[in-house]
Parts: C-alpha cells; structure tokens; sequence
C-alpha cells in the first residue's frame, strides 16, 4: 500500500523510466492512471464490453513489451491509445473478413443513403449538457458502420490528418476523405433524429 | 453539388488544402449558399464532436484488471534456469559433440563386427597375417582366443628365439 502510495505521487515520465528498468510496480500504477481511457478507446471501435476488455488488456501488454522503444516523443497515454487503436483496427479487419459484404454495406460506404439526407441547419446539440451531449454522441456511434465510425474516432477524438489514418485503415486518402464525410453527415441526421424524438410528445 | 466538390468543402473545414486550393473553395463558398449551408452542418458536426469522447470506466476492480495483465507479462518473460541443473547446463554445450564421437564409436564397433561376420567369424583373424618386409628381421604373431589377445614381436634375423611348445591356447601361430 504504502509503495502505491510513493507511485502515485509520481508523473508518468518517471513512472515510465522506471517501468523502462523492469520495475512492474511502476508500470500497474501506470495501467491504474490510464485503463479508462484506454478501456473507453477500445469500447468505442468494438462496441462489445467483452472484446473492449480483452482488447485494452493485450494493449497493456504489447505497451509493457514495446516500453524500451517508447521515446516521449508523444504523451504516455498518447502512445498507448495508439496500440489500442491498432489492435482494434487488426481485430475489426478479422471479423470483417468473417462477415459477406452485403449490398446495404457497399452503399452505404458510397454513401448511397447519405447522399440523400437533408442538410441538418438548425443546430441539434444546443443547449445540452455535456453529459447528455456524450451520451448522445455515443448512441449515434453505435448506429454507424465500423469504418464510418472508426474514421470519426481518428479523425475527431484523435485529430489524425487524413493520410495518417489511411495509413492506418489500410485505405487511400481518397477512401478516407468520402467516409469522413458520409460518417459526418450520417452522425447530424442521427442527432437531429435524437432532438426530434426528444420534442416530440 | 458533386460529390468531389463536397469533399473539396470538406478538406477545406479540416485544413487539408494547400493555399490555393483554400483559397478557390473560399472564394466558390462566398458565391454558392449551398456549399455555404454544407459547410455549416460539417461545422455543428466537427463542434459537437470535439472533445466530446463518450467517457466510460473499466467495469473491473483495479486488481482483478491488472492482474490478467500481470498474468499475461509474466507469461512472457522466460523461466529463470534451475540452479540445481546448473551443471547440467555446463555441460550441455559439450553433449553434441561428446554424442557425435558416440556414435562415431558405436558404427566403427558395428562394421568391425559386421565384417567379422560376413569374413571370417573372428575379426581378429584378419591380422594374423605378418608379413615382414625385410630379410634381416624376424617377426612372430601370437593370437590367444580364450584372453583375445593377440600380440607381434619383432626381431632381428640372428636372434631367432625357440620356438616355444605349442598349447591349447597357443593353438594360431604364425612363423615368418
């Protein structure tokens, strides 16, 4: 307890030279500072409370077993989002290649239904709070494929320039570019739809 | 609107244009209300999403969540050797070759006895024959089946010995 204790007085730069020495200590407390937001990446892409689980703890350990290449380049938390983004994108691709393609996918990725949408012009957030905001944010997330979801999560939550996230979804810029805005546009119908239910009696 | 021109829009929002590029979208914007109204929704999206990342907590105690990971690390650090065995491993770096000269050893055994079979029944026999190669020297062989021993001597021409009784045992000897 009392060695918890010690480490928690500690920053992340130190604790991370420490766990760069092996100490393991050093590196729980670490895990204990960062595990919701890592667990809550890792939720977001999955949309499973199991596979977010299963996914954030391999990040642990892929981070614990690349630590020497770590350079700080990047915050601590920064660098572990990263593996836990690939590690979702690895694990999305896998059960993807599971799935058939269907038809309503194929259109939706070229933005057959969005093309139609109406432009959303009066403002469907206004006035919510923060948390509702989320929750709202996170309902409509569940609605959208998992490349319109995943490129607003790259692009939005972790503000990557387009030719990183091609790099990382294996895609052209140009790919990213149409289901960026597919996914945006699908994202303010949703809470459009979401303020609409909300006034209707 | 086409649908290059709305992902023009869009990388415009998103600074992903050059200057001049930014600047023709800037200018077709001013001109067209519907590019204008686009852009404002990509806008409202861009606003309410930024910084808005659901936020969820790992439903699992601190311990039970680091300890699979735990489990999972240490599983990958490899076992520390057994001091007990430490000998063992010493020698171990000498058993390949030690087992090389083995089986060496076992084969040259095994076509010695495979050739005493196929030859003669003793392979001792094949060396009973001396030939000298010099008239000034004398050589005699004694081969003893019962002690397997067999044994040459060398001698010069004038200082040819008895020759000794034969026995049962001194039952193969060669005279030259």
């Amino acid at each position: 307890m009392a060695l918890q204790q010690n480490k928690s007085a500690l920053n992340d730069e130190k604790l991370v030279r420490s766990a760069q020495r092996g100490d393991m200590d050093a590196f729980e407390e670490l895990v204990a500072r960062h595990r919701d937001k890592i667990y809550a990446r890792a939720f977001s892409m999955m949309r499973s409370e199991d596979e977010a689980l299963d996914v954030s703890q391999e990040a642990w350990v892929k981070g614990w077993q690349r630590l020497k290449q770590f350079q700080g380049e990047s915050s601590f938390v920064t660098w572990m989002t990263r593996i836990v983004i690939n590690l979702c994108l690895d694990q999305l691709r896998k059960q993807k290649r599971q799935k058939a393609e269907s038809i309503e996918q194929l259109a939706e990725d070229s933005g057959g239904v969005e093309r139609q949408m109406p432009v959303v012009t009066t403002n469907p957030t206004e006035g919510l709070e923060r948390r509702e905001l989320r929750a709202r944010i996170d309902r409509a997330l569940n609605q959208l494929s998992y490349e319109h979801r995943t490129v607003l999560i790259l692009h939005e939550f972790e503000e990557l320039e387009y030719k990183e996230i091609a790099k990382r979804m294996q895609c052209s810029i140009g790919t990213v570019m149409s289901r960026l805005f597919y996914a945006r546009r699908r994202m303010a119908n949703l809470l459009a739809g979401f303020k609409r239910d909300e006034l209707s009696p | 609107m086409k649908a290059e021109q709305e992902l023009e829009l869009q990388a415009y929002l998103d600074g992903e244009l050059s200057e001049r590029a930014a600047r023709r979208v800037a200018d077709w914007m001013a001109k067209d209300p519907e590019a204008r109204t686009l852009a404002a929704e990509l806008r409202m999206t861009k606003a309410a999403l930024a910084g808005n990342d659901p936020e969820l907590a790992v439903p699992e105690t601190r311990d039970f969540y680091w300890s699979t990971i735990r489990r999972a690390i240490e599983s990958l650090v490899p076992a520390e050797p057994n001091p007990d065995l430490g000998w063992l491993l010493a020698w171990r770096r000498y058993l390949v070759p030690l087992s090389s000269l083995a089986l060496v050893a076992i084969l040259a055994v095994g076509i010695a006895r495979f050739s005493g079979i196929t030859g003669s029944r003793d392979p001792w026999m094949n060396l009973t024959e001396v030939e000298s190669l010099s008239d000034h020297i004398t050589s005699h062989s004694f081969r003893s089946r019962s002690e397997n021993v067999f044994v040459v001597w060398i001698s010069p021409q004038d200082q040819v010995q008895e020759e000794t009784p034969a026995t049962e045992e001194e039952d193969d000897i060669v005279i030259q």
